[in-house]
């Protein structure tokens, strides 16, 4: 097992990684920009190191200042939490040569699931049925005007690299795609450093589902279940759930066989996720894989009672899993709500400031997970996650009522927070009766969409 | 928040200078001496004895002049940890975020006619960035501070001393160069060492020109962005006077 780990990220997935960290016995560094020299997970680390100046391509996203961090502080790890260098092959394969190990899936595993269009591929030689999409990256317009043609409208472009919906754009015209193309590139460029796009053919009304496998180095691979990610804005997930109420019992658990069987014979390893569109007949479509932990991993942690973090470092350090497929156990529902620094009432603009006061919610089945204190002030420069609640019950709706009255205890004064938008959806029928998707926000508009939750 | 300020006395350990005139107590009369015996010790005399301190194996050093005490000391349990900013935190924070979540608190000056950088305790939260920060007869330390009734126009009157700090451009391993010693003379730019990144150097620029006061950091050290390493009295401050 490692000793010292250094954490290179910021926001709760620092102070999740910390905890763990903790249970384990093991030394956490906090790597840090000079501006989270006040974050929380630097205040109750041990040990933290600033890394560079608040832009993160010197600091977060610098693989030099990373590792120099780990190996002056005497780390013999590297967490890289999500976003960030998390499933950088490159950055893997570098903390390597310095004697660290990586935490997640080793370089060669990341390289192999690195392209997303390689992936759909690679997988689907493996009885995943996948989303149509381009061949290769787009090399130029003309290149994405003949794919799109093949595939068929409405197509959505996607970055290569990273996630979170930077980048993304659904088109239904030769005449969207040309002006939407140069966008997305931008957006990619900016966020990931990586402009290769693809396509993907867009399926009206679908759902996002999504599988958690994890995998140890000596092939032993289980499934953690499923999430249904559909709520989301802009490809933007900001409500996650499990079970999918989309699926019956038996079309789950077939979903989950299929993805762990398929990532097994592929050469996974480590934690990870399958994303699935399911589409209105109930067929669900590979679209990608996620090599590392994500923001939504606590949904399956109050699912099974699993420390998935935990599991990821055990794995990385060449644990075996010590468990079997029959004995992870899934009990009850789960809902995720991420609270973030955005304004629905005026586009869900980001905002940053001093949190004046702060209160979590607490009770049976909640669980907060953020790096808030009073007098904290969220800096402008990354993304506005806050924190994210969730909400356990024994069945659907009793986690919708205890994450009701937890999102009206918790308490953020000083920042404008998108805690309305999640009322709102408790309040929508389809959301309650467990229909939505993925454009169940956009359709509509958010603005709409909670000025009709206000109206009901 | 306070964790830099809880964490000061270690993680920016500087040597601590107490500059005392004997006729502290007649301001006025004493005023215009004192000026000429200040810029005659930031000239001639400071750079000499920081750079001498440093390498002394004693933790205090003292000189009296023509009516001037000066006293140089080495912050309390320096020693080899001098400069540690990285690793020396583990020891000191057997409570995590205790005192660090509490109301932060505010860097003590040290009171009475006795002066000095003891506010260098302070140093991180630029109350006192510079070992010369304070240095005076009868004067507080802390500008922001004082309270002493009938000392304001004196503090109005004198623009407070900047000592500019070269700061460390990466986190790696400190090595100072042949200019990072006390008392030479540098320009702007000028390289005063290298932060060793994954054995890619990293220069270390004087952020102004001046005279080297001090390196703050020992050789081989662990350094990480942002640190202090290298105080500069500035050339034009000493004129300021």
């Amino acid at each position: 097992m490692f000793r010292k780990i250094l954490i290179a990220n910021r926001g709760e997935i620092a102070l999740r990684i910390l905890r763990a960290c903790r249970t384990m016995g093991i030394e956490a560094v906090v790597a840090y920009s000079e501006a989270d020299r006040e974050s929380l997970a630097v205040l109750l680390a041990d040990e933290a190191i600033c890394i560079g100046p608040a832009d993160a391509r010197r600091s977060y996203l610098s693989a030099p200042a990373v590792i120099s961090a780990a190996v002056v502080t005497g780390c013999d790890a590297v967490h890289p939490g999500y976003g960030f260098l998390s499933e950088d092959e490159t950055f893997a394969e570098v903390v390597r040569a310095h004697d660290l190990t990586f935490i997640g899936p080793p370089p060669e595993v990341l390289d192999r699931f690195a392209s997303k269009e390689g992936t759909r591929r690679l997988l689907g030689s493996y009885g995943l049925p996948t989303i149509p999409g381009s061949v290769g990256m787009l090399r130029d317009d003309e290149h994405a005007l003949e794919e799109a043609e093949r595939i068929g409208y409405p197509v959505l472009i996607k970055p290569s690299a990273g996630g979170g919906g930077k980048g993304m754009r659904m088109v239904r015209t030769p005449r969207e795609l040309e002006s939407a193309i140069k966008v997305c590139r931008s957006e990619a460029k900016s966020a990931f450093g990586d402009d290769s796009l693809y396509l993907e053919k867009w399926l009206e009304d679908n759902r996002h589902v999504e599988v958690q496998v994890a995998v140890d180095r000596y092939g032993h691979g289980v499934h953690m279940g499923e999430r249904d990610c559909s709520v989301q804005r802009r490809h933007q997930k900001i409500l996650e759930e499990g079970p999918t109420p989309a699926l019956s019992p038996a079309a789950r658990a077939e979903l989950c066989e299929r993805a762990i069987h398929a990532v097994v014979a592929a050469g996974y390893e480590n934690v990870g996720t399958l994303e699935f569109l399911v589409d209105g007949n109930g067929d669900a479509w590979f679209i990608e894989i996620n090599c590392r932990i994500q923001v939504e991993h606590p949904v399956t942690e109050m699912l099974t009672g699993i420390d998935m973090v935990a599991m990821q470092i055990r794995i990385a350090a060449g644990e075996p899993l010590g468990f079997k497929q029959s004995d992870i156990v899934t009990r009850g529902h789960a809902i995720e709500f991420r609270i973030n620094a955005e304004d629905p009432a005026h586009e869900f603009r980001p905002g940053a400031g001093i949190v004046e006061r702060y209160h979590a919610p607490g009770g049976p089945g909640i669980r907060m997970d953020s790096h808030l204190y009073p007098g904290y002030e969220v800096p402008p420069y990354y993304d506005s996650l806050l924190g994210k609640l969730i909400a356990w019950g024994p069945d659907r709706p009793t986690a919708i009522e205890r994450g009701r009255a937890a999102l009206d205890e918790l308490l953020v004064d000083g920042l404008t927070t998108n805690v309305e938008i999640h009322k709102a959806l408790l309040a929508n029928d389809t959301f309650l009766e467990g229909r939505m998707t993925t454009n169940l926000l956009d359709r509509v508009g958010s603005a709409a969409f909670l000025a009709a939750a206000a109206r009901a | 928040m306070p964790e830099d300020r809880s964490d000061a006395p270690a993680r920016h350990a500087g040597p601590t200078v107490e500059v005392t005139a004997d006729h502290a107590a007649d301001h006025a009369a004493g005023h215009a001496a004192d000026h000429a015996g200040i810029e005659r010790l930031i000239d001639g005399l400071l750079p000499a004895l920081v750079a001498k301190l440093g390498t002394l194996n004693v933790g205090e050093l003292e000189v009296r002049q023509d009516g001037w005490r000066v006293r140089l000391q080495r912050p309390a349990g320096a020693g080899p940890a001098y400069g540690r900013r990285v690793t020396d935190r583990a020891g000191q924070r057997v409570h995590p975020g205790h005192e660090t979540l509490g109301a932060p608190a505010p860097p003590k000056a040290a009171p009475g006619t006795t002066v000095g950088a003891a506010a260098h305790a302070g140093g991180s939260n630029g109350t006192a960035g510079s070992l010369l920060a304070a240095v005076g007869p009868g004067r507080a330390t802390d500008y922001g501070e004082r309270t002493e009734v009938g000392d304001r126009e004196v503090a109005e009157a004198q623009p407070r001393p900047h000592g500019p700090i070269a700061t460390s451009p990466a986190v790696g391993v400190f090595q100072p160069g042949s200019k990072a010693v006390g008392g030479t003379r540098v320009r702007a730019g000028d390289r005063l060492g290298v932060v060793d990144m994954l054995g890619i150097p990293q220069d270390v620029l004087a952020p102004a020109d001046g005279i080297v006061i001090g390196v703050i950091v020992e050789a081989g050290t662990a350094v990480e962005y942002g640190q202090e390493l290298v105080h500069i009295e500035a050339a034009g401050a000493v004129e300021a006077h």
